[in-house]
């Protein structure tokens, strides 16, 4: 079995994760880790748009608010986007955002960020093997859930 | 006598047609808050005041149609208000010119006085056509600019603190809008929270509707919110929002040296970027 | 002969109250200079004086900021609906005043309408109201002005009159109120003084004449342009009651729910076609004051206001209603 994949014994709490990733640089290095036969933990879902400037922050709370444990927003790195520049938009943007989000006291620990290019298929698998046992470590992201109130039980 | 030159002043700019109305402060109870009045007629300027009741920040007046329909506006701004208008122009908002600004020399506002006055650098107003009064800028402690949010801060060290701390807060927000109508530079003709084709943040005054509104509308502002705290001082149920804004005023000071309507040579931060951004937290 | 009871008496009686799981609102703290009706957790959270009145009103106890009307969950093809909350439970509202107590009476009538709430009806049975007379008032308080009084004993349970002494007078007014006190008060030879009230700000007979002839006037436009239009004073509102039904939920399920809603948002008359025919500040304000003053009072006999202020107080620019009537009197006179 791959390193990527081991699983600790434990109480089997799965992480949910939602990645929002760019089209032409994360989307297709993962795309290459599928094609290279690269073992990653399935707790990820991946969300396909065409850059990083167009991930609205909402888009962050909203993967909080469907009961995400974990986010992952990964694009092309700086010099490499599609188109040009939205990129290093999304950065500026992530710089102020997470200022926000210390005070409000959503856990950073969280909220991951990455330039993956679609060379990196390697680095893809290894970038979701780490999120997801890191967020099996910190456990289900109770604090938020309080908040959602869509849920019935 | 402040007070005195204003209403001179005022009465001059509406006899000789120069503007069609004056938007400053009125108080028809001596010592109970001044708010904003709008005088067309040059015998009633006597309604003006200036006093340490004068806290609103009326800039945000400019934007509103029944204002505009009232012809080309002398509005009286405090050294604070001013920065939103260096920010309304940079961002096409207000074409300065059609303007008459009218600067008021404020040793600050507020009985007990406002938090913000007490790091203020902008006592004398610098962009007005007029000044009027003068006050002596004293030098100001730059750390003091964000005492009340390091003071939540270090009352409230972890995140799980923090969490709970806005929990309660935002849970008695009743989605009211005071803040965002009393905020000058909310001025989206369609705003994002009235879109409901689809509906981007649930309207519901629910800890999720809330959270969504208090986040969206503190990110809307970031490196836009020029600290006036009209925002904190409209909430009918004591939430105390500028701890929001203040953490991403910080955030672009500390990452791009950049302090909303101070500088009006200074190119906005959000909607350009720099090849020199730094950052250590993407892997 | 009247009955009677102290301030310590009363504190334990509220006490027992949340003892016996009693959903208990009063007068509390909420944080440094803010004094709202919240659910006590103790009668020492319970703040009786040292200010005028709650910066909240009372209805959202019996009609919440956000209710939830029914639920659905998707579960493959089916959809299956449920109730969204059971019965309300039992609320006691203590310090209350007689602005806060009198909308209820006026609020019913509306609830009662061409469709009877029941979940507004439900939560009213379900609260008692024990009402505290006011012995202080201030600048933005004009009850007296619209029919009501310091004292009005309308809506409420019990009316407590205070006492020289730190005492109250106990006028327990319905079988509810008498229920609550019972065995709790000594009778004495007092009777409390009756305290006079603020003074009258306007005349409403002369005034709701003139608001009958004012819809073009030119009064709507010049108070109205401060107004900024958000929903302050509607939500601190004892009578308003208007609200919007929204539906929310995701792809598992969700609930359909009214909120409250303010007529002095822009888009509160928006038609689907995006026609608005209130689209300017001036006429969302002339609105307001009509509904209050002029169509609630044609339709059901009752002026949609108590005089409570709070609309005053919480307006970030100072408009309330009273600023509004004032200068409506004044019109009024000056033709």
């Amino acid at each position: 079995m791959s390193e990527t994949t081991e699983k600790p014994a434990g109480n089997g709490f799965e992480p949910r994760i939602i990645a929002f990733v760019c089209n032409w640089c994360t989307y297709l290095g993962a795309d290459l880790a599928g094609t290279n036969r690269l073992e990653y933990p399935s707790n990820v879902r991946i969300i396909r748009l065409p850059c990083t400037g167009r991930i609205d922050f909402n888009l962050v709370v909203k993967a909080l608010e469907v009961g995400a444990d974990a986010v992952i927003v990964s694009g092309c790195h700086p010099g490499d986007c599609h188109y040009t520049a939205g990129n290093y938009h999304a950065r500026r943007r992530w710089m102020l955002f997470r200022e926000v989000l210390e005070t409000l006291g959503v856990d950073l620990h969280r909220i991951h960020f990455a330039w993956i290019s679609a060379a990196e298929g390697k680095k893809w698998a290894q970038f979701v093997a780490d999120v997801t046992a890191q967020t099996r470590e910190l456990g289900p992201y109770n604090e938020y859930r309080q908040i959602i109130e869509a849920e019935v039980s | 006598m402040q007070q005195q030159e204003l209403r001179q002043l005022a009465r001059k700019l509406l006899e000789e047609g120069t503007v069609k109305v004056v938007i400053g402060y009125g108080q028809p109870v001596a010592g109970a808050p001044a708010f904003p009045v709008f005088i067309t007629d040059p015998a009633k300027v006597d309604t003006l005041v200036w006093n340490e009741q004068c806290f609103h920040n009326l800039t945000g007046y400019l934007k509103r149609k029944e204002i505009r329909a009232l012809g080309k506006p002398a509005i009286v701004v405090k050294g604070c208000d001013e920065r939103t208008l260096v920010m309304l122009e940079k961002e096409s908002q207000i074409v300065r010119s059609d303007i008459y600004v009218i600067g008021m020399a404020c040793s600050g506002v507020g009985e007990p006085q406002a938090a913000k006055c007490a790091c203020c650098e902008v006592h004398m107003p610098r962009l007005a056509d007029s000044v009027i009064g003068q006050v002596d800028n004293p030098p100001v402690d730059a750390s003091a600019r964000y005492a009340v949010l390091d003071e939540f801060l270090s009352a409230y060290p972890t995140p799980a603190a923090r969490m709970a701390y806005w929990q309660e807060e935002l849970g008695r927000c009743v989605k009211c809008y005071a803040c965002r109508q009393i905020c000058p530079l909310c001025y989206c003709e369609r705003c994002i929270f009235d879109k409901n084709r689809p509906t981007c943040v649930d309207t519901s005054p629910t800890l999720k509707g809330n959270f969504g509104y208090h986040i969206t509308r503190a990110f809307h502002l970031a490196a836009r919110c020029i600290e006036c705290e009209e925002c904190t001082r409209a909430c009918p149920v004591g939430i105390d929002l500028r701890l929001l804004n203040q953490s991403l005023s910080r955030g672009a000071e500390e990452h791009f040296g950049f302090r909303a309507g101070v500088d009006p040579e200074a190119e906005l931060v959000v909607g350009s970027y720099s090849l020199k951004d730094r950052e250590d937290f993407i892997q | 002969m009247s009955e009677t009871i102290t301030k310590d008496a009363l504190l334990k009686l509220v006490d027992e109250w949340i003892g016996q799981g009693k959903r208990t609102i009063g007068p509390t703290e909420i944080k440094p200079g803010h004094i709202r009706y919240a659910r006590l957790e103790d009668s020492a959270a319970l703040k009786l004086g040292g200010y005028i009145r709650p910066q909240n009103s009372v209805k959202e106890f019996v009609f919440p900021k956000h209710e939830k009307l029914y639920r659905y969950l998707f579960e493959g093809k089916e959809i299956s609906l449920a109730e969204a909350d059971g019965e309300p439970a039992a609320t006691v509202v203590v310090g209350s005043r007689p602005c806060d107590a009198a909308a209820f009476d006026i609020l019913d009538r509306v609830f009662n309408w061409d469709f009877v709430d029941e979940q507004f009806n439900a939560r009213r049975r379900a609260t008692t109201i024990v009402t505290i007379a006011c012995r202080e008032w201030d600048d933005y308080c004009f009850c007296t002005s619209v029919g009501l009084g310091p004292a009005a004993p309308r809506g409420s349970d019990v009316l407590l009159m205070p006492l020289d002494g730190g005492a109250y007078e106990v006028r327990a007014l319905t079988d509810a109120g008498r229920a609550l006190f019972a065995g709790h008060t000594t009778p004495a030879e007092v009777t409390a003084t009756e305290p006079a009230g603020p003074e009258r700000k306007f005349d409403m007979e002369s005034v709701g004449e003139f608001l009958r002839a004012s819809w073009d006037k030119p009064l709507w436009r010049d108070e109205a342009l401060r107004c900024l239009g958000c929903g302050a004073c509607t939500y601190e509102c004892p009578t308003c009651h208007c609200f919007d039904i929204v539906d929310e939920g995701n792809a598992r399920g969700g609930y359909r729910a009214r909120n409250w809603d303010a007529c002095q948002f822009r888009m509160f008359t928006v038609h689907a076609s995006g026609h608005n025919p209130r689209p300017d500040q001036p006429s969302r304000q002339r609105q307001r004051i009509l509904h209050k003053f002029r169509i609630y009072p044609d339709k059901f006999g009752e002026l949609l206001c108590t005089g409570c202020g709070n609309c005053g107080r919480a307006c970030p620019v100072g408009l309330g209603v009273l600023n509004v009537l004032e200068a409506a009197a004044k019109a009024a006179v000056e033709g």
